[in-house]
């Protein structure tokens, strides 16, 4: 019997909720497992770091990654996994567009270390001790990574062969992902393992967009009792759907809840928040002049609704990333 | 040291600025001049790409109130304008770097004033940093 191709599976700054996602296959999973042998998934199985080194360069058919890049820990194990792997997978929204860490970005390192270890009430801290990279305790020197001061996707530190978004991904772009690298039926390098149309698309409230949106207030989700068959922008209340690749399964819409963006741009896009609020600005009435202002102004943060999976692969945001990794 | 000299990025709309000299004769004349056949061309992805690509401020100049060839193209603009400062700020980078005048001038000869002006505020702002 040919031996099993070999996979791994690894978090970075990740809430595991993209193992959860593999997990989610169900019986799936043991097809999967009957098909490859997972030989590094430290989050459902005791593996250590060594066991990874220990493989030979490109023994993994395929590495799967999910999470942003944070600290020197998630550096080191992202470039280990690349050298390691054949395939490199960013999977999850944070390892494809940096997601919700990334919102990180938009305060330094210094504010985040002092109101986490200091100024948060339910922080005691009276020695003001913050954590550092090396500690002497006796004759011995404990070490914890570095924080960077940014958070990076993982394409800004390792090469990526292809990206599979979503927070978390559904089960069938996973299990359709996993096939296709067993399989060896895979698109060209760089792909998106995802529907190439905006969410719009697919969304079964579409039926019911006006021919001309005009926003007259803006609502928010937990404002209102949002009719659920209705498309949210025509009830004032801001839907990411426009902006974002589809593929999702519209999950979120199925429960009355306006999309949020975690599929990122459609292809061509660069940066999807810009287009959002070009978006927006056109469905929110003209009105008089002035006027449109009032509106906007009831928009609750802009930057955060627009780049809330993908400020580190923003234009302003991968700006600043010129230094370490 | 050498003074700073910032590198402003201006969009104008061809309905209301310049459109009787001509962009032959005013591009010379005027550094970083993009016009559009409306202000409500330049993408929000535009502007921060100016910014991106060494920017330190960006100019936009639309019609007055009621007078868009689309009806209302320069009040698009206004919203996307009014949006994208509060991102900047998010950003920590000033609003007063992305400004939008509602007038028009066919001669287009009060662009550079209108440059130089904003660019007396960068001055005092400094050189464009990102948080």
């Amino acid at each position: 019997m040919a031996e099993k191709s070999k996979i791994a599976v690894c978090w970075l700054a990740s809430c595991a909720g993209c193992d959860e996602a593999i997990v989610d296959l169900n019986e799936g999973v043991l097809q999967v497992a009957e098909a490859v042998d997972v030989v590094f998934w430290p989050v459902a199985l005791d593996f250590k770091y060594s066991h990874l080194e220990s493989l030979g360069d490109q023994e993994l058919a395929l590495g799967v990654l999910h999470g942003s890049v944070r600290n020197s820990e998630q550096e080191e194990v992202a470039k280990l996994m690349r050298k390691k792997s054949k395939v490199i997978l960013a999977f999850g929204s944070c390892a494809c567009f940096g997601g919700t860490p990334g919102l990180a970005n938009f305060r330094s390192k210094e504010d985040i270390f002092e109101w986490v270890y200091r100024d948060a009430p339910t922080v005691v801290n009276p020695d003001g001790r913050f954590p550092q990279t090396k500690t002497r305790v006796n004759e011995n020197v404990l070490t914890l990574p570095e924080f960077y001061d940014h958070v990076y996707t993982l394409e800004q530190v390792i090469d990526v062969d292809y990206y599979l978004p979503g927070c978390p991904p559904p089960p069938d772009l996973v299990r359709n992902a996993i096939n296709a690298v067993i399989s060896g039926d895979l698109p060209p390098k760089g792909s998106t393992l995802a529907q190439r149309t905006a969410l719009c698309d697919t969304c079964p409230r579409n039926k019911t967009k006006p021919e001309r949106i005009e926003i007259t207030a803006v609502r928010r989700i937990h404002e209102v009792e949002a009719d659920p068959e209705t498309c949210f922008l025509a009830q004032g209340i801001i839907c990411m759907g426009f902006a974002t690749r589809g593929g999702c399964g519209e999950t979120c819409i199925g429960v009355n809840t306006p999309c949020r963006g975690c599929f990122g741009p459609v292809p061509g896009v660069d940066d999807a928040g810009a287009k959002a609020l070009s978006a927006l600005s056109c469905l929110v009435k003209a009105g008089q002049y002035g006027e449109p202002r009032k509106l906007m102004e009831s928009i609750d943060d802009p930057a955060g609704y627009v780049y809330r999976f993908s400020q580190p692969s923003s234009i302003l945001g991968r700006k600043r990333r010129e230094r370490h990794v | 040291m050498e003074a700073f000299d910032p590198k402003v990025v201006c969009f104008s709309c061809d309905f209301g600025w310049g459109y009787v000299s001509g962009h032959n004769a005013l591009s010379p004349k005027i550094e970083n001049w993009i016009p559009v056949t409306c202000s409500s061309k330049v993408d929000s992805a535009y502007i921060l790409e100016a910014f991106e690509k060494g920017a330190d401020g960006v100019l936009i100049l639309g019609c007055p109130e009621g007078r868009c060839h689309f009806e209302d193209g320069n009040f698009r603009t206004e919203k996307k304008v009014y949006l994208l400062q509060k991102v900047l700020e998010t950003y920590g980078i000033e609003k007063e770097r992305l400004r939008m005048v509602l007038s028009n001038n066919p001669g287009g000869e009060e662009i550079p004033g209108l440059i130089d002006s904003m660019k007396e505020v960068l001055i005092k702002l400094g050189p464009m940093k990102t948080r």
